[in-house]
């Protein structure tokens, strides 16, 4: 897909004055589309995440992408977008944890410790072999995420992710939630709660892989959880913690593009972005304490 | 599940447990069970913790490895609508979620952060147990006995045939006692079939049609005022039945000799 005309449009308004004036690179534009791509479906998915106890399930899922990215470059694909390998590797790490989770009796915190410390030890070893190989800088992208790097084919498999996600997941919402109270509840109420469990962590890693490029591996799983998290604190329904979730999420990552440029500070865009998260929470949790203090 | 709010009730079904085993591990839970209930009976199971009320239950539900027979026989041509009140549901006591987002969860598919759908009558479901006023309380704020009602009105969405209870009076003050009372008319009067897990026996007494004591095997089976004497009900709760497969350990050693 080329996004020519759009980012020209965009460049377009910047120039004009419209919109802030570092749009006028077009590498930002395309930052910029996939932050406003990233930010409502992991605000929106972080919901679940946070409901269903998986926030540190999907951290993990997050940094199994630098294994996949070494992996990636092992057998020789791009390293700016090594897809096949880090879709591969962590489809194949998410359910391999899911599927020890069930047939053994560790609690998943233990059990998804053991799994990332492994995960992280054979990524680690296999990019300093290949040190060698490739410019060690890229390393910085892969765990932090560039703006710099956004090229239209990251921005396709970016969207066509995030809308198999949505298609998925809208529908699903309900009977994802409910799995988590109480299954037998759910399977009377035909809920394939087994098969949702898989269903829903497969969501959680691909939409997380397709978000490297931007937040990086490191910070990746942040995105579905602060958010989230913000929103559950100031929220009394579904409705408004769902919204907050991706109104959080979006204006951190828009936030976490765009002010680094803006402002010329040399930090990435995956840490800004969290950083933009993690103020908003800790904004959230400010108005809770305060509007809500009496209640403990 | 959903769809079948509109006809005109059909009945409950019959359920027939014949000759239903289940062990976990070494342990004997359930051991030749043997039951039927009635079409629109309110059938209690009663019996000491342990006793494998709820294994029962499970087993009913498909949810538990089991051998023999579990068989639901419906009226019509296809299942009717099954409920099941849970004794609790697990979730975070903060989550932002609603008498009415919870309910919307649990009965409806369009995404309940969009809101109720308005075809189905929450109201309703809600007043019927005293819960109408708390529509828009957090789910999670609810003292046990809120919560228990809550679980019980998803039980009424849609219209049941058959309700399976697990022990639904535990947390229920005397109002909610009363409104669950006015449930069980309800569902009789309806023909709806009622498989009751109890612990509390003045209650199954007063409004149960039949009820079966259970611990491991079954004990009596027939109607509460005949079947909760003294005698029976002492019998029930004071056998200690072997909770282990008598002769599993020689078993075992016969097992290795062979080896």
């Amino acid at each position: 897909m080329s996004f020519d005309g759009l980012r020209l449009l965009i460049q377009g308004w910047a120039g004009a004055g419209l919109l802030p004036s570092g749009l006028a690179h077009g590498f930002l534009v395309n930052a910029l589309l996939s932050g406003l791509v990233i930010g409502p479906v992991l605000g929106g998915l972080g919901t679940l995440v946070v409901t269903k106890r998986l926030a540190f399930f999907s951290e993990a899922v997050g940094h199994a992408a630098l294994t996949g990215v070494a992996i990636g470059i092992l057998v020789g694909e791009p390293y700016t977008g090594p897809y096949a390998s880090l879709f591969g590797y962590c489809l194949l790490f998410a359910i391999l944890v899911n599927y020890t989770r069930n047939r053994s009796d560790l609690t998943s915190d233990t059990l998804i410790g053991v799994f990332l410390s492994v995960s992280l030890a054979l990524g680690a070893s296999l990019l300093l072999i290949l040190a060698s190989r490739v410019n060690i800088h890229i390393l910085e992208n892969v765990l932090f995420g560039s703006v710099l790097t956004v090229d239209d084919r990251d921005l396709t498999v970016l969207l066509a992710v995030a809308a198999g996600v949505v298609l998925v997941m809208l529908p699903l919402f309900n009977r994802l939630l409910l799995a988590s109270f109480n299954p037998a509840l759910a399977r009377v109420r035909g809920v394939p709660v087994k098969g949702l469990d898989y269903l829903f962590i497969v969501l959680i890693t691909v939409v997380t892989v397709a978000s490297v490029k931007i937040i990086g591996a490191i910070l990746v799983g942040a995105l579905l959880v602060i958010p989230a998290a913000a929103a559950r604190v100031v929220a009394s329904s579904l409705r408004g913690f769902f919204l907050l979730s991706i109104a959080f999420a979006s204006v951190a990552a828009v936030a976490g593009i765009l002010l680094p440029v803006q402002l010329s500070l040399p930090v990435p865009s995956g840490g800004a972005i969290i950083l933009a998260a993690g103020a908003l929470f800790l904004g959230a949790l400010l108005v809770r304490l305060v509007t809500r203090g009496e209640e403990g | 599940m959903s769809g079948n709010t509109g006809g005109t009730p059909k009945g409950g079904p019959a359920i027939l447990f014949d000759r239903v085993d289940l062990t976990l591990g070494r342990t004997v839970i359930l051991d030749q069970v043997s039951l039927r209930v009635e079409p629109g009976a309110v059938h209690a199971v009663v019996g000491p913790n342990g006793g494998g009320k709820s294994s029962l239950i499970r087993a009913l539900l498909g949810q538990a490895p089991h051998r023999g027979m579990v068989r639901l026989d419906w009226p019509g041509e296809a299942p009717g609508v099954t409920a099941y009140v849970p004794q609790a549901v697990e979730f975070d006591r903060g989550l932002p979620m609603t008498v009415e987002d919870f309910l919307a969860v649990l009965c409806q598919r369009r995404p309940a952060f969009l809101g109720p759908d308005r075809r189905i009558d929450y109201g309703a479901a809600l007043e019927r147990v005293g819960m109408a006023g708390k529509r828009r309380r957090r789910f999670g704020a609810l003292s046990g006995g809120e919560r228990q009602r809550v679980l019980l009105a998803q039980a009424l969405i849609p219209a049941p045939d058959l309700v399976i209870l697990d022990e639904p009076m535990t947390a229920l003050d005397e109002t909610g006692c009363t409104i669950f009372e006015e449930l069980l008319a309800d569902f009789r009067a309806a023909g709806t079939t009622v498989l009751w897990v109890e612990h509390d026996l003045a209650q199954v007494r007063r409004l149960a049609t039949r009820v079966s004591g259970l611990n491991r095997r079954v004990l009596f089976d027939g109607p509460p005022p005949a079947m909760l004497s003294p005698d029976r009900v002492l019998d029930l709760f004071s056998a200690v039945p072997r909770r282990t497969t008598g002769n599993a350990g020689d078993a075992r050693v016969v097992e290795r000799a062979a080896l």
